[in-house]
């Protein structure tokens, strides 16, 4: 059975059509919420509140976009009211991007013993660098490289217009490679 | 009117505009040759790839038993 079918027969009540749609969507859902809040408790708590939305307003899934994109405009929404709720946190200000293209550090970065990114002291360091992202920017960067939607449709997720996301995305790519850069170059 | 020369700047600007895709105007074009002269450049377009790379695969299994608490919390456990 495929998602349009679960989603009818959810709609009509059938509560096994609609665990199986959880039980498709949890571990995308909860990744998801780990990479924007970078906690793994905080990320369980938004994975139920998504699922609690999404059961509660599956009667207005029209169908017109995909499930998983409604769903990830559901988790954006969650991680964005956890992150204002934790308002005393400073963020990099992105208004000026100008010094992101200037290189303080020539670092090989073919010489790094990160062969892959299960290593602990690549993941502090990725954790760090995109830490000082503002939501709103990681949000835009994780939707469309990470998780590849497409542009409009990261602009249809967070309701922004299509020449935002894009400026948003360029000063995200840039700023994180040259946090890393830093880090790296130790 | 004389053309200005691309900069780094410029280059690295477009690369994180674009990754490397549409580079069909004029304007692009001459990106495009800086791009293949310019090692430096090389370089930042490889390390951006990598560094969107590096955040791909990090990625997180749901922790144990989070799956039965968010059935108990929707109300669903008896449907699993």
């Amino acid at each position: 059975m495929d998602d349009k079918e679960l989603i009818l027969k959810a709609q009509q009540g059938d509560k096994k059509a609609l665990a199986r749609l959880v039980k498709e969507y949890e571990q995308t859902i909860y990744n998801f919420a780990f990479k924007i809040c970078r906690d793994k408790n905080k990320a369980e708590h938004i994975m139920q509140e998504t699922f609690y939305s999404f059961v509660k307003s599956l009667h207005q899934f029209d169908g017109k976009s995909k499930l998983s994109t409604w769903l990830y405009r559901i988790v954006s929404n969650h991680c964005l009211m956890l992150a204002r709720k934790m308002k005393n946190r400073p963020f990099v200000s992105m208004d000026d991007d100008d010094g992101l293209f200037e290189e303080k550090y020539a670092v090989d970065w073919t010489t790094l013993p990160y062969k892959s990114a299960e290593n602990e002291e690549l993941k502090k360091i990725l954790d760090n660098a995109i830490s000082k992202l503002s939501p709103e920017y990681r949000m835009v960067f994780l939707l469309r490289d990470v998780e590849g939607l497409s542009t409009e449709e990261t602009a249809q997720v967070t309701e922004l217009s299509v020449p935002a996301v894009k400026s948003r995305l360029h000063r995200a790519r840039a700023f994180l490679r040259k946090e890393l850069n830093e880090a790296f170059q130790g | 009117m004389k053309k200005e020369k691309v900069t780094c700047k410029e280059v690295m600007r477009h690369i994180c505009d674009t990754l490397g895709e549409d580079l069909q105007s004029d304007r692009c074009e001459d990106i495009r040759k800086h791009l293949e002269e310019c090692s430096g450049c090389q370089n930042y377009f490889k390390t951006v790839e990598i560094t969107i790379d590096y955040y791909k695969k990090y990625n997180v299994k749901l922790p144990d038993g989070a799956h039965e608490r968010l059935m108990k919390f929707l109300d669903l456990e008896d449907c699993d």
